[in-house]
């Protein structure tokens, strides 16, 4: 039943047959037929030639190595899928809502027993700045935010507060949980003047990789153009790194801040060496900052590379 | 070199078992299950995406893309297929999707034309052994920036389904199932692929 394949048929199959996508019994046949036919040998030689070819390409990397572009992915995601996991804000709203379309005789009652729950609460959990009172307790302020209001059936009131409970954590920068909790604020904080407050301590313990990943994440992926700044402060001591060093030609190449560029094109500039030539000679033909543009292309001069290669 | 394929990666990490109960229990809202669920193919994820656009942004971007996807869809997987072909065809769709949209604006690809020739941005920050043979590193790069070329040469579809079975290792049957297609469309693209690649790197042959 086996038909004999012909050399079109086999040429055809080859590429398959190298990566194993042949049946066995196809298997045999293109093996039957290369034993008996030189010309198909030598095509089957080719396209291994080819793949090995293909096999020869440079398995793209990250510029900061492939563990902590992970983990910064982890982080970032973790963030986002926290805040989609979060109710809309418009849960207890909808129920209060809905609850004023209830035609029920307790509606009244409820309401009041509501509103009085509502009342004791905003001023039991409201944070201090805003006049509210912080709850006391064991020294620790507790600050809360009321999630859903809901109507029981049964005539009560069900509300969901969710409790966040302040702590002061204290200690040396050096501290393993100290610097842990800085990278979550460079990291995580949504406000600005705290990733840079935390940068700012953070910076003095670049030589661990952990921080110096934080701040290289705050460099190329923070939306401040003051933190990224901030982060290129840091990690000033660490322009001779190789992995800071490809960073800071990223930055070059991709941040769309002038001040941002013009401090990596510095911080480059302090260290030279011939693997940033390519990134370098981009940068004169994209860059559209006068001062950027000069400064990379005396850089180039002074490396004694081509200016006009790319 | 590529030895050790996805496929195989994942056969062997993660039992069905295990799995599907880690499925069940973030489809509960069990927010340590999604997270065990990430981390169990988050790194093929984000090296599909690497490789397929070459570019570390926009591998960040599919990477959050696909999970975050997932995590809003969790609910709607009904087991009628693995979840790593599920979760595979969420992010391949994706790339795909950033690989129109790079044909259509292609000064933002990873390959720039230059004077001497097609470069691929990312072979810039490849880093080569510190006592590489200097002609060796060269002739990579060059090849590198060649192979990039002709990849984006492709039409996305081709250019996908050739990444996944050459550098992936995955099977062209899981390759259709990815791709929403057949085994037999997944092989007709991988031929064309194929032969299209053949004779854009004749001159390194």
């Amino acid at each position: 039943m086996s038909r004999v394949l012909d050399c079109t048929e086999i040429v055809n199959e080859i590429p398959f047959y190298c990566y194993g996508e042949v049946s066995s019994e196809v298997e045999e046949r293109i093996e039957a037929h290369l034993a008996a036919c030189a010309g198909c040998r030598g095509e089957l030689a080719r396209h291994k030639a080819f793949l090995e070819l293909m096999d020869a390409r440079e398995v793209p990397a990250s510029v900061l190595g492939e563990d902590a572009m992970l983990a910064s992915c982890r982080a970032t995601l973790r963030g986002a899928v926290a805040a989609e996991s979060e109710p809309r804000s418009s849960g207890w709203l909808n129920a209060l809502r809905n609850f004023s379309r209830f035609q029920i005789p307790f509606q009244v009652p409820v309401g009041a027993v509501a509103l009085v729950a509502l009342g004791f609460l905003a001023a039991r959990v409201t944070p201090v700045r805003f006049g509210g009172v912080a709850q006391a307790g064991v020294g620790d302020a507790m600050f809360s935010n009321i999630r859903s209001v809901e109507a029981d059936p049964g005539g009560g009131v069900r509300i969901a507060v969710d409790e966040v409970r302040r702590r002061v954590v204290t200690g040396s920068p050096r501290d393993a949980q100290i610097q842990e909790l800085l990278v979550s604020a460079v990291r995580e904080e949504s406000n600005p003047g705290l990733r840079v407050e935390s940068i700012s301590i953070l910076k003095d313990g670049a030589d661990l990789e952990s921080v110096r990943t934080a701040l290289l994440d705050a460099l190329t992926h923070d939306p401040n153009p003051g933190v990224r700044l901030k982060a290129l402060d840091g990690l000033k001591g660490w322009a001779g790194n190789p992995v800071v060093r490809r960073r800071l030609a990223e930055v070059l190449l991709r941040d769309d801040n002038p001040g941002v560029r013009i401090q990596a094109i510095d911080l480059l500039t302090a260290h030279r060496d011939d693997s940033i030539v390519g990134v370098l000679q981009n940068v004169v033909q994209r860059e559209d900052n006068d001062y950027v543009r000069t400064r990379t292309t005396k850089l180039l001069e002074e490396m004694g590379a081509s200016v006009g290669t790319y | 070199m590529y030895a050790e394929t996805l496929s195989t990666r994942i056969v062997a990490t993660v039992p069905s078992m295990d799995e599907a109960s880690l499925i069940r229990a973030a489809q509960k809202g069990d927010q340590d299950a999604f997270e065990r669920l990430v981390r169990t193919y988050d790194q093929s994820v984000l090296r599909i995406a690497m490789n397929l656009l070459r570019a570390p942004e926009e591998a960040r971007d599919v990477y959050q893309e696909t999970f975050l996807k997932v995590y809003k869809n969790l609910n709607s997987f009904r087991f009628d297929c693995s979840f790593h072909t599920w979760l595979y065809r969420i992010a391949t769709n994706i790339c795909l999707d950033h690989l129109r949209r790079r044909k259509v604006r292609r000064e933002e690809s990873a390959v720039a034309e230059t004077s001497e020739g097609t470069v691929d941005r990312m072979s810039t920050f490849v880093e080569s052994a510190p006592h590489a043979n200097p002609e060796r590193q060269t002739w990579n790069r060059q090849l590198s920036s060649k192979i990039s070329g002709a990849l984006e040469d492709l039409t996305p579809r081709e250019r996908t389904v050739f990444e996944l079975r050459h550098y992936e290792g995955l099977r062209l049957r899981a390759i259709g199932e990815m791709l929403g297609t057949t085994e037999e469309a997944a092989k007709n693209c991988l031929f064309r692929a194929t032969q299209k690649m053949r004779v854009s790197l004749e001159s390194f042959a």
